[in-house]
């Protein structure tokens, strides 16, 4: 829905800046939006997908260290930090909520779920980068990924029949049946969507606060002219670099919501009774 | 139309994360041996509702742009 609309936004602002060309409107919100194509062995590529292909050789490049790291000991400051993630990821977040036998099953995907996403995030902040995870399209690809293991390994650990009657809460009385049933069979769908647009949402949203910020100097430019300009521009640039500072936080807390809420979808789908 | 509903998305999200974070304080004075944990919740329930502010804000947004 968003990237078919906002190169709209895109153009509308740029010609109100009376700018041609690459100005920092158009660069902030290539950042965010798919509107940049090429050609790849006749395929279309969006430039989202190549930094969705970056992050996975960034991932395999950055974790290529880690695992004799923790074996043998030694490693850089950078391996270290990561070995050191990864045990947080499995004793904060995967153990506790699925316990230690179905949490060591599930967890290279959650693992490669949150550093996915975590590099993403911070490469839209690397100047010259994209974020992939601001697209809808890719925040719902990992969504449906989550939505089938809630579906499917539900139903293959429960039992296709049970899994969809343990759906209903216990004690619920016969005739709310047909009532409670499909809202809870929506609530099944509405989770995954929920995960998409937080994720999708967030990032596009802190680049569009980015932009508005940035914006303020260039409206008062064109506005009232160069000097009251000149006089707003430390100001706005210095709101840019505050929203930027919180931006590289919501990067990483984006990364760990996702995955912490998918943790806990799953692990109801899987069992529902704890 | 839409800034309005963006606004109002924002008082929602307001209302309930300062609630949230109010809370958690509180909680956190009582109890600082359990900071961890009620961070964490606290962090899992903010996000919670900043989803479905988020709901709200690209529905306005759509609305502004189309």
């Amino acid at each position: 829905m968003i990237p078919f609309t906002l190169p709209m936004l895109a153009s509308t602002v740029s010609a109100a800046a009376g700018g041609e060309g690459e100005n920092p409107f158009e660069y902030l919100f290539k950042h965010v939006v798919a509107y940049q194509k090429g050609e790849f062995l006749g395929m279309t590529v969006w430039q989202f997908q190549i930094f969705q292909v970056a992050a996975i050789v960034a991932i395999f490049l950055a974790f290529a260290p880690v695992k004799r790291a923790v074996v043998q000991g030694g490693g850089g400051y950078f391996t270290k930090v990561l070995a050191g993630w990864v045990s947080w990821i499995r004793d904060e977040m995967v153990y506790p909520n699925m316990g230690e036998k179905d949490g060591k099953k599930m967890l290279p995907f959650f693992l490669s779920l949150f550093f996915f996403i975590m590099f993403m995030n911070v490469f839209g902040l690397v100047p010259g980068g994209y974020t992939a995870t601001a697209s809808v399209y890719v925040a719902a690809g990992l969504a449906v990924i989550i939505m089938l293991m809630m579906i499917v390994g539900g139903m293959i650990v429960q039992g296709p029949l049970k899994f969809w009657a343990s759906l209903v809460p216990h004690g619920v009385p016969a005739w709310l049946l047909p009532l409670i049933f499909p809202l809870e069979v929506i609530g099944l769908f509405i989770k995954p969507i929920a995960l998409t647009v937080r994720l999708a949402a967030n990032m596009t949203g802190g680049h569009l606060v980015l932009l508005s910020f940035m914006g303020l100097a260039f409206y008062f430019g064109s506005s009232y002219g160069t000097a009251l300009g000149l006089v707003v521009t430390p100001v706005s640039l210095g709101l840019a670099v505050f929203i930027m500072i919180i931006e590289g936080f919501v990067a990483l807390l984006q990364a760990y919501i996702f995955t912490l809420l998918s943790i806990i979808f799953v692990s109801q789908a899987l069992h529902p009774d704890h | 139309m839409a800034a309005i509903g963006a606004g109002l998305a924002v008082i929602g999200a307001g209302i309930g994360i300062g609630k949230i974070g109010g809370d958690a304080n509180s909680a956190i004075a009582r109890q600082p041996e359990s900071t961890g944990d009620i961070r964490g919740s606290s962090l899992i329930f903010a996000a919670l509702i900043e989803g479905v502010a988020f709901f709200g804000v690209v529905v306005g947004l759509l609305f502004a742009i189309k």
